[in-house]
């Protein structure tokens, strides 16, 4: 008798004896990341990368991952690239994108857009895409050039019949205008909100003067027009040129609100404007295994979810617990949050609301600091992550991001 | 905090009396309930620290106890000899009833709160038996085929009780329909199904999102009279609501390092809940059924399936050294107080706001 019941207790401690996350085990069918970089982010309009053509960065970060990773091209079956703006999708110059950067005609290519988190679906469908057996390797990725295609041809005119919808309308309010009306609504401060933005700055700062940034970005070399002189010349892009040095909550305090009069949006704290690229390769353990390449983290589970087009920065706030409740984790078990400061204030709000811990929270900075490409951010994120999380010696990583029209996503990462 | 050393007896349920505000009960067993005797002890609160009242050992490993709700001195004990014990504070040593038909350890009694001449208790011999404490043989027995940790009438009708058991379902009994051959079983939930998709599958059991394990407590809602939370081996606790028992868990809450133990809602508010685990620590959460700043429609009845909502711990206690296996809540006085019991032979009481994060 007291054998049988000494049994049921070591069985109640057996099955959930593993002491933290299973989702840090091991398993051959896990699909794993084996190289994750970007571009530096440049300021639209006058960075480093204001003549390049978003094709053309999409290429230099193609040609990095073959070099970095060592990956036969001829092995990497999809790519996927995310992308807001180019008109067409961009489909036919990214395909062509990866016939420069060295991949056989034999690598499919295709172009995605679901907003500002078109990076992380571009990598999530890839990585489903393995899951499921469709290819057995892939590149997740994302570019933007919005220097030269961020405009009003962005958006389609709208049609009567959407135009009668009131919800539907609304998907087409601009981001700071509505923004500005949920800071009103929600209370947000903009104390609180530069106080937000400025942390931003000077953790991207500290992150770019301690070199924190170069094991994910890759050097560029580019064309570019000075506008002085109108010299064309031939320059090397290392570095994040959005990052500025002394921003503090009291300087950012001065600048005139962008949206309304009482307004308490601004350039300050909302993400910049910026070109750049990003690439993650993905496979399974097994085949990472078999072909040498080294793993650097693991992708656990992704969540897409709908909210109020017009509370669209509320996104992370929904989409996170959805994430974690699929990849069964607390709150608190997840080391680093990296969600998109599309604006401090829909940032703050998801932050404060979900009581995250503010020192968990984009540790190099964010999109306020260096930028938001938007069909970027979403893969640039899980390059920042996967190197912090390993830097630091921590495990589990969140990447979160609000989606115009009303949506948010997440993933959950390990690093290994 | 206060605490009382259950010398030689390790912990495995605390209740507080719902007649005075200042007495509480403990059943502990010796040897970790393994083998050996058991212990029923009557607490209380002084202003020296808590006291015993009155404690009867008994020849068998004591699991759970209930007070009785029509007697302020009596008390319901559960025995590693498949027997049901009650207990009266006013007499000595021996029990003033004694029921035995379950053929294993009991492992959990309940009384009911509003027809307060019923109780009922689980099994591990896979059934759950409703009692008078005013006859000698059980009024009813219903098969759960599984070993059952913990059996409890609804707080809100006189004739449902529900259990979990260790095949990971809660059933819940509906002893108003007639005598058939489902023996009044109206609901049965698979705790581990995956969500119901909002998009109509095949009919059946929708596919288990995570593998089953044993259920080893559960407790209903005091104030949403259709919610219930269970929680077990997987360290997870989940809610549902049984009127829409096929959408899935309504909040789940992840955290606990080791299985939960035990479970309990707050009797003062909604949506707080406090859970006792082996890996000793007791933890209080919010599964976020409050939430105010709710997004669209939040009726499930509505609103159609939903992904679970991700509860959120709010604080935890670490004073135990052992398994915690018992919680409590207090009635009376200012919401917060609460009692727990381990495996440590400690049993604390203290205020759930001060360890608040």
């Amino acid at each position: 008798m007291a054998r049988e019941r000494l049994g049921q207790v070591a069985s109640h401690l057996e099955s959930g004896a593993r002491k933290g996350s299973s989702i840090t085990e091991k398993q051959p069918d896990d699909i794993v990341v084996t190289c994750a970089l970007r571009t530096a982010f440049t300021k639209g309009g006058k960075g480093g990368f204001k003549d390049t053509a978003a094709a053309d960065l999409l290429t230099g970060a193609f040609k990095a991952v073959i070099e970095q990773s060592g990956i036969k091209p001829g092995l990497v079956e999809d790519i996927a690239v995310g992308s807001v703006l180019p008109p067409g999708g961009g489909a036919t110059e990214f395909r062509a994108a990866a016939l420069v950067a060295g991949f056989p005609e034999d690598t499919a290519v295709r172009s995605l857009n679901r907003q500002c988190s078109s990076g992380l679906q571009a990598v999530v469908d890839i990585a489903n895409a393995i899951k499921s057996g469709m290819i057995e390797v892939g590149i997740g990725a994302g570019v933007e050039s919005m220097s030269l295609q961020y405009g009003p041809g962005a958006v389609t005119e709208f049609s009567e019949l959407l135009e009668s919808h009131p919800e539907a309308a609304n998907c087409k309010v601009p981001m700071g205008m509505l923004s500005e009306q949920m800071a009103k609504d929600r209370k947000i401060t903009r104390a609180a909100q530069d106080a937000f933005a400025a942390s931003s700055y000077q953790k991207a700062v500290k992150a770019q003067q301690g070199g924190l940034f170069n094991e994910e970005i890759v050097p560029l070399q580019v064309q570019w027009t000075d506008p002085k002189t109108g010299e064309e010349k031939t320059i090397t892009v290392k570095a994040d040129d959005g990052i500025r040095d002394g921003i503090t909550a009291e300087s950012l305090g001065k600048i005139r609100p962008a949206f309304a009069k009482d307004g308490s949006i601004h350039a300050g704290n909302a993400s910049q404007i910026s070109d750049g690229a990003a690439a993650v390769l993905l496979m399974k353990r097994s085949t990472a295994e078999r072909l040498g390449q080294k793993i650097v983290g693991k992708f656990v589970a992704a969540s897409v979810v709908g909210v109020k087009p017009l509370l669209m920065g509320v996104g992370p706030w929904k989409a996170i617990p959805v994430a974690l409740a699929k990849a069964g984790i607390s709150k608190d078990e997840v080391d680093i949050y990296e969600i998109n400061e599309a604006f401090a204030s829909q940032c703050v709000w998801c932050v404060n609301e979900l009581g995250l811990p503010l020192d968990k929270i984009n540790p190099k900075g964010g999109a306020i600091a260096f930028g938001h490409p938007l069909g970027c951010t979403g893969a640039r994120q899980v390059s920042t992550l996967l190197t912090e999380l390993k830097r630091t010696n921590k495990k589990i990583g969140v990447t979160s991001m609000c989606v115009g029209t009303g949506m948010g996503m997440a993933a959950v990462w390990v690093a290994e | 905090m206060l605490h009382y050393r259950t010398e030689g007896f390790n912990g495995c349920a605390v209740k507080y009396s719902p007649f005075f505000d200042n007495r509480l009960a403990v059943a502990a067993s010796a040897n970790f309930g393994l083998v050996g005797n058991g212990r029923l002890y009557i607490l209380e609160l002084t202003p020296n620290g808590i006291a015993p009242l009155k404690w009867f050992t008994t020849q068998d490993s004591l699991y759970d106890l209930a007070w009785s709700e029509i007697h302020e001195n009596q008390v319901l004990t559960a025995s590693g000899d498949g027997s049901i014990k009650l207990f009266d504070c006013t007499t000595d040593e021996f029990p003033i009833q004694n029921w035995k038909e379950h053929n294993r350890e009991v492992f959990s009694v309940h009384w009911n709160l509003v027809a307060k001449d019923r109780f009922c208790s689980s099994s591990w011999d896979g059934t759950v038996r409703v009692w008078s404490p005013h006859r000698p043989q059980s009024l009813l027995t219903l098969p759960t085929h599984s070993c059952t940790y913990s059996a409890a009438f609804s707080p809100h009708s006189p004739d449902i009780l529900s259990c979990v058991s260790s095949d990971s379902h809660v059933r819940v009994f509906d002893l108003r329909t007639p005598a058939s051959a489902s023996n009044h079983l109206t609901i049965q939930i698979p705790i581990h199904a995956a969500p119901a998709s909002p998009i109509p599958g095949p009919p059946g059991i929708p596919p288990a999102a995570v593998p089953p394990s044993e259920a080893l407590t559960h407790d209903w809602n005091k104030y949403r009279p259709s919610v219930l939370a269970t929680a077990g081996v997987d360290r997870t606790i989940r809610t549902f609501d049984i009127r829409a028992p096929h959408q899935g868990p309504l909040a789940i809450m992840p955290g606990h390092e080791y299985a939960i133990r035990k479970v309990a809602w707050s009797p003062h508010l909604a949506d707080t809940l406090l859970s006792a685990s082996y890996d000793m620590t007791c933890r209080v959460w919010s599964d976020r059924s409050d939430n105010t700043t709710t997004i669209g429609d939040s009726d499930l009845m509505r609103s159609g399936p939903a992904s679970p909502v991700l509860g959120m711990e709010m604080g935890r206690m670490g004073q135990h050294t052992e398994f915690v296996m018992g919680v409590d809540w207090c009635l009376f006085g200012s919401e917060g107080w609460c009692a727990s019991v381990g495996w440590d032979e400690s049993l604390y009481v203290w205020d759930v706001r001060a360890v608040m994060r």
